[in-house]
């Protein structure tokens, strides 16, 4: 119960956090042309998971499922804070519209930089 | 989109279910010792939000129910950041070739079902369109 309360939370802010920020983006750059807003939060999401978890565990927390933190920020707020869904309609509406080079160039961004991302942050700590 | 507070209040709410279903079905396949609950997580969240793009797009919704289902409960669902960190543990514990294989699975995975989405949501609210003007 209190574990499901903790991830809840975490999420709730991830989740609104992430709205907050990609609306920043895209109040500073109306029409990029390719959706960098989402791009941006995947990457400073996953890099800061990264630094987390490097941070706390010096590594990829296996079996944590009842560390507080880990749920609450780990599971909760980086894990919502950054998104895949919302990346697979934009990769998808993209492509749809026939801009395939724009879709390569978001889709080859969003998860090579976040793995990418992820890396630098933990290897912060490590 | 405005933001105000009802709306945000939506998104935390959404979020916050999202996120504790992702929850459970990480508990849930916990016994596997492999991602597969953030691959589960990613494909079915990315179906729901290309049914609810589509759906937007046709019929008329709440802007609160539209960011709480939209960016609250399918953005929260979903997840890139654990992504990285499982590739990145696959990478570690395995082999290159099943961290790629875990990425590649959720990127068309991904893609794939929001296309499907799309693509059932505007054959299913056309049709509902037709008959009603019938």
């Amino acid at each position: 119960m209190v574990n499901l309360l903790l991830v809840s939370v975490g999420g709730g802010l991830g989740a609104v956090s992430r709205f907050l920020v990609g609306a920043k983006i895209q109040e500073r750059y109306p029409s990029p042309p390719i959706p960098i807003a989402m791009l941006i939060v995947n990457l400073l999401g996953s890099f800061g998971l990264g630094v987390f978890f490097g941070a706390l565990f010096k590594g990829i927390p296996i079996f944590e499922y009842e560390n507080p933190w880990f749920l609450l920020i780990g599971i909760g707020y980086f894990g919502a804070f950054t998104t895949f869904s919302t990346f697979s309609v934009e990769a998808v509406t993209l492509l749809h519209d026939g801009k395939y080079r724009k879709a390569l160039i978001y889709i080859s961004l969003s998860i090579v930089g976040s793995i990418l991302a992820f890396i630098f942050g933990i290897y912060w700590f490590i | 989109m405005k933001i105000n507070w009802y709306l945000l209040l939506a998104i935390f709410i959404g979020g916050a279910i999202g996120t504790m279903i992702r929850y459970g079905i990480n508990m849930q396949t916990m016994f596997t010792l492999y991602p597969l609950g953030t691959l589960i997580e990613n494909i079915l969240g990315s179906f729901l939000l290309g049914v609810l793009t589509r759906y937007i797009f046709h019929m008329k919704l709440h802007e609160a129910w539209k960011a709480g289902l939209g960016v609250g409960f399918c953005g929260s669902l979903t997840t890139m950041s654990t992504l990285a960190a499982d590739a990145f543990m696959l990478a570690g514990e395995n082999s290159m070739l099943g961290a790629s294989l875990y990425v590649l699975l959720s990127l068309f995975g991904g893609l794939l079902v929001a296309f499907l989405g799309f693509v059932m949501t505007d054959a299913l609210t056309k049709r509902k369109g037709a008959k009603s003007r019938g």
